[in-house]
């Protein structure tokens, strides 16, 4: 098995999505880059089987409307001209909006892109009816987050369909999985939130704190994924592109 | 590169189902710099993206168009009734996808009229993108609407709605209207004036340059133009050799799945199978086919272009494309080394074709299709369907021998002169179809149970055809016979591997309406339309009630134009269209329908019905005076 394994060369593809094609799927986005990936004629790994498809795993689904500037695909090749040349190629058949950032060579006892992410960035422009933009872009902002973080546990209610069709309403306490959450004079909102299939925190849940605790909505406008990242050895936080 | 910035705000985006219907920018659309360019054109589908961009000739012409340099040619569809309900609340105008501007700023809006259940979504663009729905209450600056597709071969019901209609194949009067239309605007003369001097070009169409007059019973007593200038009769377009218009090379890849995402080889068009309840085998005449080495260039090209893992080829009927043997060879040794699938659709079941599925597609999945039509050999014969009990049950023997086990078979209800045991015969025939599979096949190599899916359609006579002067039957009627059907087959001894499937009778009433109606229609479309009635064409928005209370309310006596069997001289709204195939010859066909006498295709023996005067394609070859 291992030798047939090595045959492989895994490669893991950084890529950014800004624009109007943030409103694509998750789906769509599997589907574009399999065409991309014929388009630019690489050397890419098939499953066996009567339906062949391509070896390729994200590493963390884009919601619809989000932007990205460091997302995450890995892909199997059985052969190639070096990562530059692969880059290029990729590129040179890309949409308006989307775009390789970076490549790495995998080893091949590295995790898959999924099973390695333990982190996400996010970048968030918010705004609320309630009160002044102003306001909100101001000292305001940060102090909200700051007394957020300060308490000693954060509870979201989740809507959840239970057995029967019937819908639960589950508490849940977020505050371990919020690495770092600030705000900058212009009203952005900057976060550090656990991800992966142990405990997976979205921004939406955060927004949703920080709306409960002020007593006052607020309104995502715009997201931005920043990087998603692993775990290294050590516990430390890497970004997948290192 | 141009920045492209959305029409509709992200909340508005966010609150709509696939909001990437909306927003442009695929693969291979075309941008281009307004001060390059001095005609713009944008091609709407009437419905919404994922049907609008599965059709090729839309891709068709927008590749001819932004060939110009000259034009911009962009794509509008109709918004899903979430987005429209939003759009008339926030008075947001109906917009282009490429630019996202205004429809209304266009120079052209070009409507493709594939069925005629879109035409409240005509209403609906129109309405909008803030144009009047009828042509003489237009203003000087807006578009001029032009349309084109099947559906205009009797465009008279939809005539109000509409400029021009383009009568044929678009590859051929374009770049003469556009020359005109720059031309006009440069010597700034009228709307009036320039769709006076647009009629003039073959094969365009201007309804509001005629008179119509009616007799007493309701039907046509003349149609005349109101200058001398302007073409009593106008006539098809056609392309005389394939090989030399331009092809979609670089087809726009939709983000979103479309109803036919793969790739698509057009290897013909028209049809040698005069089969009497056909329009396409008639306003597609002569058959004219592409050559092998210009399908395979296509072929390598789109794929390069495009990355879609499947590759299609199109036509009415492919097995009759002549060269399907050395195009499909070569086909499958280019696809398979890209792992790319190729699917076949209209192929017939025959020892040829299931070699060449056995190739090219997992067995496991598929199904075969055979369309019988009706289920007697003498129905068979009136509609002059050249498939015999012994081809569909020879063609699926082999087909169980090499494996398959699903068959669907497809029929039509309500056809001219049809009996109950014209009805029962399709449970008969689906029957023996069963029988045959565990008679060739002993217990131990059967693949599980046989599974054979009917369905069938209510027949909706269509204008020239050999059956446009037929009685269309009734809303009973098809119910009963849908009903018998279902009856029959439950009846059957193999009754339970069969499962049996019907279409809506209501929607086949207002079709058939729609396609044999006359210039009386439009107001009836008008009422339902401000009444509710949109994506006629879905099953689920379907409002068949208010298309009764429509026709009512607005005193168009739609019976007659379907429940009556029409006399031989009627004069027909469509008949000042020439589309080669002459009047006589359908009428001859009618006759020989009500014979049950069988008339041979064209490469078999020439029939005379016409179309030789295109001088192309098999004509020239086979035809006997």
């Amino acid at each position: 098995m291992a030798d047939n394994e090595q045959k492989y060369i895994r490669v893991r593809l950084k890529f950014s999505r800004k624009g109007p094609v943030k409103y694509l799927g998750h789906l769509d986005m599997l589907r574009y880059f399999q065409k991309v990936m014929l388009r630019a004629n690489i050397d890419i790994r098939y499953s066996e089987g009567f339906n062949p498809h391509q070896i390729m795993s994200f590493a963390y689904p884009l919601g619809v409307s989000m932007e990205t500037t460091g997302d995450y695909l890995d892909i199997d090749l059985v052969s190639y001209d070096g990562l530059e040349d692969l880059v290029t190629r990729l590129n040179k058949v890309m949409n308006e909006g989307i775009a390789i950032e970076s490549a790495k060579l995998l080893d091949e006892k590295a995790l898959n892109a999924m099973a390695a992410v333990y982190a996400a960035g996010y970048k968030i422009t918010v705004s609320s009816n309630e009160m002044d933009q102003a306001e909100l872009e101001k000292d305001k902002l940060e102090l909200m987050c700051q007394e957020l973080v300060a308490k000693p546990e954060i509870i979201i209610s989740k809507k959840k369909c239970g057995k029967k069709k019937k819908e639960e309403v589950v508490e849940k306490d977020i505050k371990e999985g919020i690495f770092e959450l600030k705000a900058d004079s212009d009203g952005i909102l900057y976060m550090l939130l656990k991800s992966g299939s142990a405990l997976n925190i979205k921004p939406v849940s955060v927004i949703e704190a920080l709306s409960e605790n002020i007593g006052k909505n607020l309104k995502v406008e715009a997201i931005l994924r920043t990087d998603i990242y692993g775990q290294a050895e050590d516990g430390s936080i890497v970004s997948l592109s290192q | 590169m141009i920045e492209r910035k959305l029409a509709l705000s992200n909340d508005i985006l966010m609150s709509v189902e696939k909001p990437a219907r909306y927003i442009g920018g695929e693969l291979n659309s075309v941008m281009k710099a307004k001060s390059d360019i001095r005609l713009r054109f944008v091609m709407c589908f009437p419905d919404i993206y994922e049907i609008g961009m599965s059709h090729l000739g839309i891709s068709i012409l927008y590749n001819l168009f932004n060939s110009y340099d000259d034009v911009w040619c962009e794509r509008v569809f109709s918004p899903w009734t979430d987005l429209d309900k939003v759009m008339r609340e926030n008075k947001i105008p109906l917009f282009a996808l490429e630019s996202q501007d205004k429809v209304k700023e266009f120079d052209f809006l070009g409507f493709t009229l594939q069925y005629e259940m879109c035409y409240t979504n005509v209403l609906q663009v129109l309405d909008l993108a803030g144009i009047a729905y009828k042509s003489t209450d237009r203003e000087e600056d807006d578009p001029i609407v032009i349309g084109g597709g099947p559906c205009v071969y009797n465009p008279e019901p939809i005539a109000d709605f509409f400029d021009i209609f383009y009568i044929g194949e678009g590859e051929t009067k374009y770049r003469e209207l556009f020359d005109l239309y720059e031309d006009c605007k440069e010597k700034k003369l009228s709307r009036h004036e320039f769709l006076r001097l647009a009629s003039h070009i073959g094969g365009l169409y201007v309804p509001s340059l005629y008179n119509i007059s009616y007799n007493e019973d309701g039907t046509i007593k003349a149609m005349e133009p109101i200058y001398d200038d302007v073409p009593k009769v106008v006539k098809k377009e056609v392309v005389k050799d394939l090989d030399d218009v331009s092809y979609p090379l670089k087809p726009i890849v939709p983000f979103i799945r479309a109803i036919q995402d793969r790739m698509v080889l057009e290897v013909q068009r028209g049809c040698i199978r005069g089969c009497r309840f056909c329009q396409a085998g008639q306003i597609y005449k002569p058959i004219r086919e592409r050559s092998v080495e210009k399908l395979l260039e296509y072929a390598d090209t789109l794929i390069e272009n495009t990355g879609y893992e499947e590759l299609s080829l199109s036509s009415l009927s492919t097995s009759d494309y002549t060269r399907l043997g050395p195009l499909l060879e070569n086909l499958i040794d280019k696809c398979n080394k890209k792992k790319i699938n190729i699917s076949l659709p209209s192929l017939r079941i025959d020892a040829f074709s299931l070699d060449v599925m056995n190739k090219i597609q997992d067995v496991r999945k598929s199904s075969l299709t055979f369309a019988p039509e009706a289920g007697s050999q003498r129905m068979r014969n009136v509609i002059n369907k050249g498939l015999t009990v012994d081809n569909i049950l020879e063609g699926a023997k082999m087909a169980f021998l090499g494996g398959w086990n699903k068959v669907k078979l497809y029929f039509m209800l309500g056809l001219p002169f049809e009996e109950e045991e014209d009805i029962k015969s399709i449970a008969e025939l689906c029957n023996e179809v069963a029988l045959a599979y565990y008679d060739v096949l002993p217990k131990e190599k059967r693949n599980g149970r046989i599974s054979i899916t009917a369905s069938t359609s209510f027949f909706i006579p269509k204008p020239f055809t050999a059956f446009q002067w037929a009685k269309m039957n009734d809303m009973q009627q098809f119910i009963d016979k849908a009903e018998l059907t279902k009856k029959s087959i439950s009846s059957v001894l193999n009754q339970r591997s069969i499962s049996y499937h019907w279409h809506e009778a209501g929607t086949s009433i207002v079709e058939g309406i729609f396609a044999r109606g006359d210039r009386k229609v439009a107001d009836a479309i008008i009422y339902a339309y401000e009444h509710g009635c949109i994506f006629d064409a879905w099953t689920d928005n379907y409002n068949h009630d208010m298309w009764m209370e429509s026709f009512d309310k607005t005193d168009v006596d739609y019976k007659n134009y379907i429940f009556r069997e029409r006399g031989e001289d009627e004069i027909f709204p469509w008949d000042f269209i020439d589309i080669g195939v002459t009047k006589n010859y359908l009428l001859k066909e009618w006759n020989n329908a009500k014979e049950g006498i069988v008339t041979k295709n064209c490469r078999d023996k020439c029939s005379g019905c016409g179309a030789f005067t295109y001088k192309c394609g098999i004509c020239p070859g086979v035809h006997n005076g």
